[in-house]
């Protein structure tokens, strides 16, 4: 910080000038797309076709055929719990198999470390025919469970947390034991309480990756009740007669709110996390 | 599983492979060649087991066509490949003295004892989902992809690997021969280079061997479409393209961003804010938001573009080159925040000393960019480069599906896309799958090579 | 880290809600005289249809009736495949025409036919549950198509054709003075249009949907599969390479690269010509008359008259016919006898003379019963609407051949989708349409014989 202030004195001032004019206009550029979709959504059909700038009166029409008609309502709920589940689960198991990897010793566990980095190469959507074979078999297809179940693990999940745990000092599980803790009250008491930063982390990623899923429940969800809000959006391309723009681009912003605010709001945690991951 | 003659040459080779790797690793091991050679042997052997016995060898069956036998080879020697790899590494662990305590990783922190069970207990969760969701649904993918049957029938009827064949018909077009051409007198070059300039202050043998290096990456992706039959061609070529369109543009114009808004200027939070936030965006809906705007009839580009220029705006959806630059477009708009919030995180360690010393040295700010800022953001590079390869080839489907639905005929129709297209047809679609599933193989392995030692595992 | 603390806390109370959510949901699973109804409609169709619903259900609280809607047929086909295969179908489906084979083949996971005959399961009763029966009032041109082995297997619902709409307010400012009813016509009356001063900038549209061209080789006699279209067996050959199919295709490319023809860009999109349209972009539209009602609407409000006619054909052969479209309700089996009359009951419910009335009066879909066209009449709606009357008309000049009855094929999604594609590459990426057809026969070949050698064909 000191070696910035230091240059900003040193600096004529009207240098800035250029960079704040340069980043005004990408950033107006990057948030055209939404801007013009606010804009949109709160017109109708034939306002759109016959393009203005100045907003229509259709926002609250928009809306209401988009929440209530088309029940966005619904995806949005079905996507806030799948997207908890699976960000929650993965945080459970991560825990519980880093604890295994790094407080315990047994044979073949190099064996076992290395069939969950295998995964890693493994990206669910190479085997996803599959995988909607198999979810349908165990009857979980079309369900809360068939979203969830398949993510509750996952390699990324275990090595952070296996990350973490390794690098704490080695003699709190010793001096644990010595006070004749077992590994669960280790667990709790010690390690949950000093890894706060990476399950945020943790959940943020997985949150978002969860809200952003579009692929599985695409295929794996067929009626409109379980449905997340990725999919449902394709039923407002046609919520009147003809192509719906208005409602399309309502049910798209409306989509977009969680995950922007999460994600500006936990920013820090988001950076951890991948940093973590990233030298596994 | 029935044996036919062309199989007894395959077997032979393998097991050869398997006794000269088992010899080789035991050797750098310290521990006895021969021994190696003997533990190993039968792994090659048996491995292609793996493969043949649930495809019958039916490629090796008389009547085959040479594409039959070309794929059954692959096949074949995966198995063994895979069986090889794991005797290889396991054994020689046991061989040495310890025996299983040398598949226990050293212990990073103190450790409870308890041993096998309960750690087991901790790990079930986690090697359960990965075992049900990850490892099964791969084999049977293989298992499906030489069945012919259709979603939503139970009736199943083995096909062997039509479901392959369909997809390739190897020619060597000039294509793959010109880069292979250029790389071979590169390669020569570079070695002329290197001996002519044995103290090695010489700019030229470098600078040929990133030529080759590119070359190389060329020529690995011209030989695989080079396999590909036309149908099949496109969609891999159009998997690169939106591939490398997205990575390079997103990452250039990232890395100029971030170094625009790491200047020391008033506001940084806000605009890095506004810069960041379209990667909370899923790829859906960045889809959804260019479809609205590049729509022919009411987008606010064709309305912004016709007031600029004196042309019609051409319309993206009867435009295979205008779609592909658009679905990268959107794509490129998708990640380049998360590009931005790295990048920035990366500048922030780039040493400013460092940079003040080289301007004083007289170094413009292009050489300064060159010659250190990108050097000492490598290791970022090459995560972004990964992670939006990744995402360029699983998540660009959302942005497809709503933006252009793989067309205009066929143009972004990318891997993930023909996987979902072919679903109908779930055998074809497998087979299509594995195809995709080689070419993650085929980054991990790059990944690794660039890598090299700094990935570490188990220790 | 206080923030991820209290997010850590909030997980775990939507963990618990989303597992009591997850239990009642079971709960309600249970309610096991639930019909459910699976239909290939978002918009105003699912409403509508919602409406009904609700109403049979005040009639009969013993059947609730749950109606979902899906994107496209397409997207509901995939959706009852899956449903299929895991062992969950509804009682109800709708699918399309070109399913008809498909949903004949299907079995469950024993092997057994996941559908049964309407008309058996009627079995020749008058009313079901107090349910006038209405099957066998069903205007014959769907009764043709859908009668396979004389079995009449499913419950038409919505029925259409190909209609043609054309601006009359951009034809009169060209003085066209009549709406052109041949290929040729249409080029010559586009020639007019496109030369006005404040030309749209193409004169034609219509969906890239398989449909459209299966209509053009109707009307020319033509057929798309062996065995008389599949009517007198299993079809074993597509024939996609036949003239009657070239000369629509080659027509449509000359349209499409002297500028005439608009294309929207998607395979299967009913929306961008219609927007183009309604847009006035072009002037000629050609569509399911199921948007007719929606399509002199927009016109309305777009300030310009529509005028709805045949779907125009090939002058220089003799016309044979025009195909229906749309689709019907199917039954699954094993229901059990009482379920499987409530069922019925809605189905009949449905297409009763008074809904079927009001169905076409949203639509423009074809009054599916005699009855149902006679109140139509009666109430005078073709006389204040003659336009609505033109699908009806068209479809009874067809002339009972196998050609204009429509072919029945296994995997024809997949088959038509082969043709779209064949369609899009002549158009955008210039292939020789002989050549690009040619292809498009291999690879439709190979789908319907995929298809026959699962299905035992």
């Amino acid at each position: 910080m000191e070696a910035d202030v230091k240059t900003v004195r040193r600096r004529p001032r009207r240098r800035t000038i250029h960079i704040h004019i340069t980043l005004i206009v990408i950033c107006a550029v990057l948030c055209a797309p939404v801007v013009y979709a606010l804009l949109g959504a709160t017109q109708n059909n034939s306002q759109l076709l016959n393009f203005r700038l100045s907003p229509g009166e259709f926002l609250g029409d928009n809306f209401s055929v988009v929440w209530n008609d088309r029940d966005l309502w619904r995806y949005m709920l079905n996507s806030a719990v799948m997207s908890a589940l699976i960000a929650t689960g993965k945080a459970i198991t991560g825990i519980l198999a880093g604890l295994a990897f790094v407080y315990f010793r047994f044979p073949g566990r190099s064996i076992v470390f290395v069939l969950v980095l295998i995964t890693l190469m493994m990206p669910t959507e190479v085997s996803i025919l599959a995988l909607f074979r198999i979810v349908d078999d165990l009857g979980m297809s079309d369900s809360l469970a068939g979203l969830t179940v398949p993510f509750l693990a996952s390699a990324t999940a275990a090595f952070l947390f296996r990350q973490h745990f390794a690098n704490l000092p080695a003699n709190l599980s010793e001096a644990a034991q010595l006070d004749g803790a077992n590994p669960l009250q280790f667990l709790w008491r010690v390690l949950i309480p000093m890894s706060w930063n990476v399950t945020g982390a943790l959940f943020v990623i997985q949150f978002l990756f969860g809200w952003n899923m579009y692929l599985w429940p695409l295929l794996s969800v067929s009626g409109s009740e379980n449905q997340v809000v990725q999919v449902g959006l394709a039923s407002l391309q046609a919520a009147g007669e003809g192509q719906s723009y208005g409602p399309l681009l309502m049910g798209a912003l409306v989509a977009s709110v969680p995950p922007i605010l999460v994600f500006l709001a936990l920013q820090r945690p988001f950076m951890t996390g991948f940093a973590l991951t990233r030298d596994k | 599983m029935p044996i036919y003659p062309l199989m007894l040459p395959l077997f032979a080779a393998v097991t050869l492979i398997g006794a000269l790797v088992g010899w080789t690793v035991w050797r750098n091991a310290g521990l006895s060649g021969r021994r190696g050679a003997l533990v190993v042997a039968p792994a090659g052997f048996l491995g292609p087991l793996l493969t043949m016995v649930p495809m019958e060898a039916c490629t090796f069956e008389p009547e085959r066509t040479g594409l039959d036998i070309a794929v059954g080879i692959v096949a074949f020697t995966s198995g063994a490949a895979v069986l090889i790899a794991a005797t290889a590494w396991i054994g020689r662990a046991l061989s040495k003295p310890g025996g299983w305590a040398n598949l226990d990783d050293r212990a990073e922190a103190g450790s409870f004892r308890g041993g096998a069970a309960a750690a087991m207990a901790l790990l079930l969760p986690t090697l359960a989902v990965l075992a049900v969701f990850l490892y099964w649904p791969l084999f049977e993918t293989l298992r499906l992809s030489t069945q012919l049957t259709r979603r939503g029938n139970p009736i199943e009827r083995f096909s062997c690997v039509d479901n392959y064949t369909e997809l390739l018909g190897p020619t060597a077009e000039w294509w793959l021969l010109v880069p292979l051409a250029a790389l071979l007198v590169t390669a020569v070059g570079a070695e002329l280079a290197r001996r002519a300039d044995k103290v090695g202050s010489g700019l030229l043998a470098p600078r040929l061997r990133r030529v080759r290096g590119w070359l190389t990456v060329v020529v690995v992706i011209a030989a695989a479409a080079s396999v590909f039959g036309p149908s099949y061609r496109s969609v891999f070529l159009t998997t690169m393209i939106l591939t490398s369109g997205t990575v390079l543009i997103g990452l250039a114009a990232g890395l100029g961003i971030a170094l625009l808004v790491s200047q020391p200027i008033k506001g940084r939070a806000i605009y890095r804010t506004l810069l960041i936030w379209p990667f909370a965006v899923s790829p859906p809906i960045a889809g959804i938001l260019f479809f609205v705007m590049f729509d022919p009839l009411t987008g606010i580009a064709g309305h912004v573009f016709e007031a600029l220029t004196p042309w019609d705006m051409p319309n993206y959806r009867t435009d295979p080159v205008l779609a592909r630059g658009l679905v990268i477009m959107a794509s490129v708009w998708k990640t380049l925040g998360f590009t931005i919030l790295f990048y920035i995180a990366g500048l922030q360690n780039v040493s400013t000393n460092m940079l003040e010393a080289a301007r004083l040295d007289g170094a413009n700010g292009w050489q300064r960019l060159r010659y250190f800022i990108v050097p000492s953001l490598t290791p970022i590079t090459f995560f972004l480069v990964v992670t939006n390869v990744t995402y360029a080839f699983f998540e660009i489907f959302g942005t497809i599906s709503y933006l252009t639905e793989g067309g205009p005929s066929g143009a972004t129709v990318d891997a993930m896309t023909s996987v979902v297209q072919s679903s109908e047809w779930v055998g074809d679609g497998a087979a299509r799958s594995l195809v995709l599933f080689v070419m993650v193989l085929a980054v991990t392995a790059w990944q690794f090579r660039a890598t090299g030692r700094r990935v570490h595992y188990g220790g | 880290m206080r923030l991820s603390r209290r997010i850590i806390a909030a997980t775990a109370a939507l963990t618990l809600l989303a597992g009591t959510v997850a239990c009642s949901k079971e709960d309600d699973a249970a309610g096991d005289k639930q019909i459910d109804v699976w239909i290939a409609f978002t918009d105003y169709r699912l409403d509508w249809a919602k409406a009904r619903a609700d109403e049979f259900n005040a009639k009969h609280p013993e059947y609730p009736v749950v109606i979902s809607g899906y994107d496209s047929y397409e997207v509901l086909f995939d959706a009852v495949s899956a449903a299929i295969e895991k062992g969950t179908p509804p009682e109800i489906v709708q699918y399309f025409e070109a399913a008809t084979q498909d949903a004949r083949d299907a079995v469950n996971k024993d092997g057994e036919p996941l559908f049964v005959s309407v008309q058996a399961a009627i079995n020749g009763r008058a009313d079901i549950l107090g349910e006038p029966v209405v099957l066998e009032d069903v205007v014959d041109a769907a009764r043709n198509y859908y009668t396979t082995d004389g079995q009449f297997s499913s419950m038409p619902w919505n029925t259409s054709t190909t209609l043609f709409y054309s601006n009359q307010s951009l034809l009169k400012k060209a003085k066209v003075d009549k709406v052109p009813e041949t290929w040729d016509e249409i080029e010559a009356a586009c020639a007019k249009i496109l030369k006005l001063a404040d030309a749209p900038k193409h004169c034609i549209s219509w969906p890239n949907h398989g449909w459209l061209p299966e209509q053009a080789v109707a009307q020319q006699g033509g057929l798309i599969a062996d065995n008389e279209n599949g009517r007198a067996g299993r079809a074993q050959n597509i024939d996609y390479t036949s003239e009657e199919l070239l000369n629509f295709v080659k027509w449509e490319k000359e349209l499409y690269d002297n500028g005439t023809y608009y294309y929207s860009g998607k395979q299967n999109d009913w929306d961008g010509p219609q927007n183009a349209f309604a847009a006035q972009e072009v002037g000629f539209l050609m569509t399911s008359a199921g948007d007719a009602t929606a399509i002199v609407g927009a016109g309305k409000d777009g300030g310009f008259d529509v005028e709805v006619s045949r779907m125009p054909y090939n002058g220089d052969v003799p016309y044979a016919g025009n195909l229906i479209g749309g689709a019907t309700l199917w039954l699954t089996a094993d229901q059990g006898d009482a379920k499987q009359d409530g069922s019925l009951a809605f189905m009949q419910f449905l297409n009763n003379p008074k809904n079927a009335a009001d169905w076409h009066k949203t639509t423009g879909y074809i009054p599916i019963t005699k009855a149902a066209g006679a109140l139509l009449e009666q109430e005078g709606w073709f006389t204040e609407n003659p336009y609505q009357k033109v699908a009806t008309e068209q479809l009874a000049l067809a002339n009972g051949t196998p050609a204009a009855t429509g072919a029945l094929l296994g995997s024809f999604v997949s088959i038509r989708a082969v043709l779209t594609q064949a369609i899009e590459d002549v158009l955008v990426s210039g292939a020789d349409p002989v050549e690009r057809f040619t292809k498009a026969q291999e690879d439709a070949q190979k789908l319907l014989t995929d298809y026959n050698a699962l299905y035992g064909g």
